[in-house]
């Protein structure tokens, strides 16, 4: 069976362009042989072209695919860049959890710093025999809205003795283990939560302070606190800040990784002897 | 694959069928006798040979097969020999690593056909 010239030509242009869609790097040191193989097999008598297009067609598609692969393979998937990668995100992960960490324990401790103040002044004048109502300026700061520092004197049992503070009409008081707790360590410095919730929930930033017993003045403590919010809104951004660096980190280091990786990819090399 | 040590996995049937066809030029010489080693063969030749039954039957197009060449040279199985007769066309011949890999693949297969015959799961007389 005589084939005519066009036809073959018509193939091997076509085959040509195909060959265009190799890696650059395979297709430079076998393009040419690829061309020549098919312009081989094209001139084969015994292999009829009926046979020869499915198998090349079915070859063009698992070899392009799989070259490719390779080329990715070669280009990002060698251990010592990935491994490189890998240090690297987490040595930037380990700086946004400080970028985070800091300033976030930072704005936390600075929160109570009105409130040691005001625990350390209360709990004197307490402990010098004045009466928990003379004490405690009167106010009636409602703590779930309200920003300002507050005092709350409480007897030994943790009853309310005096308050600037009210919640909900009443005055609050905190877990008895706190009580507890200061009794036996003269301070404690607290996130109390006595409404719970994320959306409405109040927290506060406290100092609760052990009044000592003295002459005719009995033992109590002093709370002084803070509603947290503010100091939380602050958290948040911080928060926020320090995810979007960790983000563009991970970013930088993906896109650097990606550059050298194609810059020192593994040329294929022809190895004549 | 590094060369020292004879691959413990099958070798792909277009791996296999490469090895086998250059192997079979070492033994008979041609089609390319240079004036010192065997000049090899060019991938069009080798694909042919793959074809023929006794060379493995694989149905390889030309794609599969540089992408094979192209890994067997990195892994050293086989080399360019340099000969050639036209530009475009390049010669592969076998590596000592290569005839060592196909020698123990050809071994791993013998083995496994000489169990099968045993179980007579190859009927008596059939080619091995």
């Amino acid at each position: 069976m005589s084939r005519p010239v066009d036809s073959t030509d018509r193939l091997m242009s076509l085959y040509a362009m195909a060959v265009r869609l190799y890696p650059r790097a395979f297709r430079e040191v076998y393009g040419a042989s690829l061309r020549q193989t098919f312009r081989d097999a094209l001139d084969d008598r015994t292999l009829s072209r009926r046979a020869l297009i499915p198998l090349v067609l079915r070859d063009l598609a698992l070899s392009l695919a799989k070259e490719h692969l390779a080329m990715l393979r070669d280009t990002f998937g060698r251990p010592a860049l990935i491994f490189n990668a890998l240090v690297l995100a987490a040595l930037a992960t380990v700086l946004a959890q400080a970028l985070y960490t800091i300033p976030q324990q930072v704005l936390r401790l600075g929160a109570n710093d009105p409130q040691i103040a005001l625990a350390d002044d209360l709990a004197a004048k307490l402990e010098q025999g004045i009466a928990p109502a003379d004490a405690v300026s009167p106010g009636s700061i409602d703590i779930a809205r309200s920003l300002t520092p507050f005092v709350i004197a409480y007897d030994d049992q943790g009853h309310p003795l005096a308050s600037q503070a009210r919640l909900d009409g009443a005055i609050p008081a905190p877990p008895s283990g706190v009580f507890d707790y200061v009794r036996q360590h003269g301070q404690d410095r607290l996130s109390w939560q006595p409404v719970r919730g994320t959306e409405h929930g109040v927290r506060i930033a406290a100092v609760v302070e052990r009044v000592a017993p003295s002459g005719s003045a009995p033992g109590g403590f002093v709370l002084a606190g803070r509603n947290m919010r503010e100091v939380e809104s602050r958290e948040h951004l911080v928060g926020q800040l320090a995810l979007l660096a960790w983000i563009a980190m991970l970013g930088l280091i993906s896109v650097g990784t990606a550059a050298f990786g194609w810059y020192s990819r593994p040329k294929i090399s022809v190895a004549r002897v | 694959m590094a060369t020292g040590t004879v691959p413990a996995a099958p070798l792909s049937p277009a791996v296999f069928a490469i090895l086998l066809s250059l192997a079979e030029g070492e033994k008979t010489g041609s089609p390319s006798t240079g004036p010192g080693r065997w000049g090899g063969k060019h991938g069009y030749l080798i694909m042919t040979d793959a074809r023929r039954p006794q060379g493995g039957g694989i149905q390889m197009g030309p794609g599969t097969l540089y992408g094979s060449i192209e890994r067997m040279m990195r892994d050293g199985l086989v080399e360019e020999s340099g000969a050639s007769d036209d530009a475009r066309r390049r010669y592969y011949r076998l590596t000592t690593w290569g005839q060592s890999v196909l020698a123990a693949e050809l071994g791993r297969l013998d083995a496994a056909v000489s169990s099968a015959r045993s179980l007579g799961l190859i009927p008596q007389g059939g080619r091995s």
